[in-house]
């Protein structure tokens, strides 16, 4: 992985909550864009001074803006809301006005679809999508949600598709209930009609049931193009050129975390880059008059550096990119870029390594 | 006024949310949260609804593996999974075992437990509910519960779920449940949050976030702000001799920007908790209960 080299084209920042994903996304696309090429960094939640630096306000939760002028490379960050995108996903591909007013004025996409589970998922890999097919960019920084299954982003498209071409959804999808709002049942059901009636109530009540099978059936139409669109995004995720920056906290506590995400990254047969251990506290050298801060400075390098030579045991030495702890988190241009070029260099060393190994 | 008549005084609500952003601590303010009110004399039951296990070594018991485990006189632990306990919950509304053996194994339900929101919240919060009734844990009459809520969402869902549930679902015992939790959760004497924070950038963003929150959408606001992992204070003339002397006092000088951004928007109850090197242990939850007793002496809460 090597800035000044056009490839990767995609690189996907994975970790746990709380590493730096962000802000190591942000400053590679800064590097990036100096390097000279069309950059865009796809972020989910920047904290309000990062915001301000890439000028991500509520516009960018629309379309893209452009963060940096003077680069050789343009720039460019976007904000992704799981609302507004699907707003905007059901606007573009519902069939027609009725169509997409009916899915809009449903009481169940208006009260529950912003929070439905995988929404955020899904609108990731619709906005991927856009972003690869339309969006002009020669490399795309995608930040990944903070979820705890923090894999499930990269499962989203398959598990999507799965469930299109399961038969849950052509449950959903037949008309269950009647002009009357009664359940329909074939004839064969007989008496057991009343009785599934009955505790279809019993579970989740009969209204909110007639909602979610309006809202799927409105629905269906958008599913299709989205199993092409979801096929097309795994096959970008697999792809041999896209890599996977895996951030990972020092602590020794958080070494399971790490090493559960390298391994279900190679499972999953995505390529895997180098793992960026961030943050870590210096090592405090002896001194005569410890303070409290110094000694706590001194317990946190001490658990950092275990937590490090361990994960240097598990990983190959090349693949370890360590960033120290700063004492200021990068919030400006300028000291994004310092942090994206010192991080260069480890990833240069480990391109050099990977082509030298394959 | 002796200790003891002010601890009964500082009578919290019998459901505490402990909230915060992933990172700042929330376990382990749980954990002191819940030895605080066991040692008042109240039968408290931690849930921990984290997945991987992290509360148990705090108290020094063995994982709960979804049990309940005694960790201490009054106090028990409890690793609570959203999903079983929403299986649980409809097997128990739907009583036929043959029946609700067969809609829990269907993909309809599978995939409306897993996508629907809402339903889980409601579940945890249920089974919170049922313990201090008496329906659930009948011997240990639970009278208090410290629930240490998920990182995501500001832990704010757990709190609006019942009455989104509520509005959806209007028939069944699953919208009774809903109208019931929402009237629970609704009552500040009942349920109270507890926010938890580090002075720094990201946390307090989402702190701030928080508290809008609570405010615009519930009109409310938590019992307490907890702001911990803080720098120890840099003694008067002190001179930075080398790098780690300066890390120290440029990161407590986050801790006191951000700190004030916290005081410009929050003049409720607040306490502040200083970092110590201490690994995750019961020592750790010891210490810091009493730094937290000893605060909230001088607060009112």
């Amino acid at each position: 992985m090597r800035f000044r080299d056009p490839d990767p084209p995609l690189i996907v920042v994975v970790g746990s909550g709380g590493v730096g994903k962000t802000t190591l996304g942000a400053a590679l696309g800064v590097v990036s864009a100096e390097a000279g090429h069309d950059t865009l960094v796809m972020t989910f939640d920047p904290s309000h001074r990062l915001k301000d630096t890439l000028g991500v306000g509520e516009e960018a939760k629309e379309r893209d803006v452009e963060v940096m002028a003077g680069t050789e490379g343009r720039l460019s960050a976007g904000l992704l809301d799981p609302r507004r995108t699907f707003d905007r996903l059901v606007a573009r591909y519902a069939p027609d006005e009725e169509a997409r007013d009916r899915i809009l004025e449903n009481r169940y996409y208006d009260q529950l679809a912003g929070s439905l589970a995988g929404i955020l998922e899904y609108m990731a890999v619709e906005k991927l999508y856009e972003a690869h097919r339309e969006g002009g960019y020669r490399r795309i920084l995608l930040d990944t949600p903070p979820t705890r299954q923090a894999l499930d982003f990269l499962e989203a498209p398959s598990r999507i598709v799965g469930f299109l071409e399961s038969g849950a959804l052509r449950i959903a999808l037949k008309p269950w209930f009647d002009e009357e709002g009664k359940l329909q049942a074939g004839p064969s059901w007989g008496f057991l009609r009343g009785r599934l009636e009955r505790w279809l109530d019993e579970i989740v009540g009969l209204d909110l049931l007639r909602d979610m099978a309006e809202f799927f059936r409105a629905f269906g139409p958008l599913f299709d193009g989205f199993r092409q669109r979801a096929r097309e995004v795994e096959t970008l995720l697999r792809s041999e050129k896209t890599r996977f920056l895996l951030v990972a906290g020092p602590n020794e506590e958080r070494i399971p975390d790490t090493l559960f995400f390298a391994r279900k990254l190679r499972e999953a047969q995505y390529h895997l880059g180098p793992v960026v251990v961030n943050r870590i506290h210096p090592r405090v050298s002896e001194c005569p008059e410890a303070t409290s801060g110094r000694r706590l400075l001194s317990w946190e390098g001490e658990q950092d550096h275990r937590g490090l030579e361990q994960l240097r045991e598990l990983l190959p030495e090349e693949q370890l990119v360590t960033v120290p702890f700063l004492s200021r988190e990068p919030t400006d241009l300028e000291s994004l870029g310092e942090l994206g070029a010192g991080i260069e260099e480890a990833l240069t060393r480990f391109s050099a390594s990977e082509k030298g190994g394959s | 006024m002796t200790n003891a008549e002010q601890r009964v005084l500082r009578r919290w609500p019998s459901l505490l949310l402990v909230t915060g952003k992933g990172g700042v601590g929330k376990t382990t303010l749980s954990c002191v949260l819940a030895t605080s009110c066991s040692d008042a004399g109240r039968n408290t039951l931690l849930l921990e609804l984290d997945p991987r296990e992290s509360a148990h070594r705090m108290l020094g018991i063995p994982p709960s593996g979804g049990e309940v485990e005694r960790a201490g006189h009054r106090l028990w632990l409890r690793n609570l999974q959203p999903r079983t306990e929403l299986d649980a919950l409809v097997e128990d509304r739907l009583k036929i075992s043959a029946i609700s053996r067969r809609v829990l194994q269907s993909p309809v339900y599978r995939h409306f437990a897993e996508g629907c929101p809402g339903l889980k919240e409601l579940a945890v919060l249920g089974h919170a509910l049922r313990c201090l009734r008496g329906e659930l844990m009948r011997e240990e009459e639970i009278d208090q519960v410290v629930l240490d809520a998920p990182a995501t969402g500001h832990g704010l869902s757990l709190l609006a779920a019942p009455e989104l549930v509520a509005e959806a679902i209007e028939s069944g015992p699953f919208g009774r449940l809903a109208g019931e939790l929402a009237e629970f959760v609704g009552d500040p004497e009942r349920c109270g949050v507890v926010a938890v924070t580090a002075a720094e950038e990201m946390p307090v963003d989402e702190t701030l976030e928080l508290l809008d929150a609570l405010e615009e959408r519930m009109d409310r606001a938590p019992e307490l702000l907890v702001v911990n992992g803080l720098y120890p204070e840099i003694p008067e003339g002190f001179e930075p001799r080398d790098e780690i002397d300066r890390l120290w006092i440029r990161r407590r000088k986050v801790n006191r920007r951000e700190s004030r951004r916290l005081s410009r928007r929050w003049s409720g109850p607040r306490i502040d908790l200083e970092r110590r090197p201490i690994d995750r242990s019961p020592e750790l939850i010891e210490g810091l209960r009493r730094r937290l007793e000893a605060q909230l002496e001088g607060v009112a809460v």
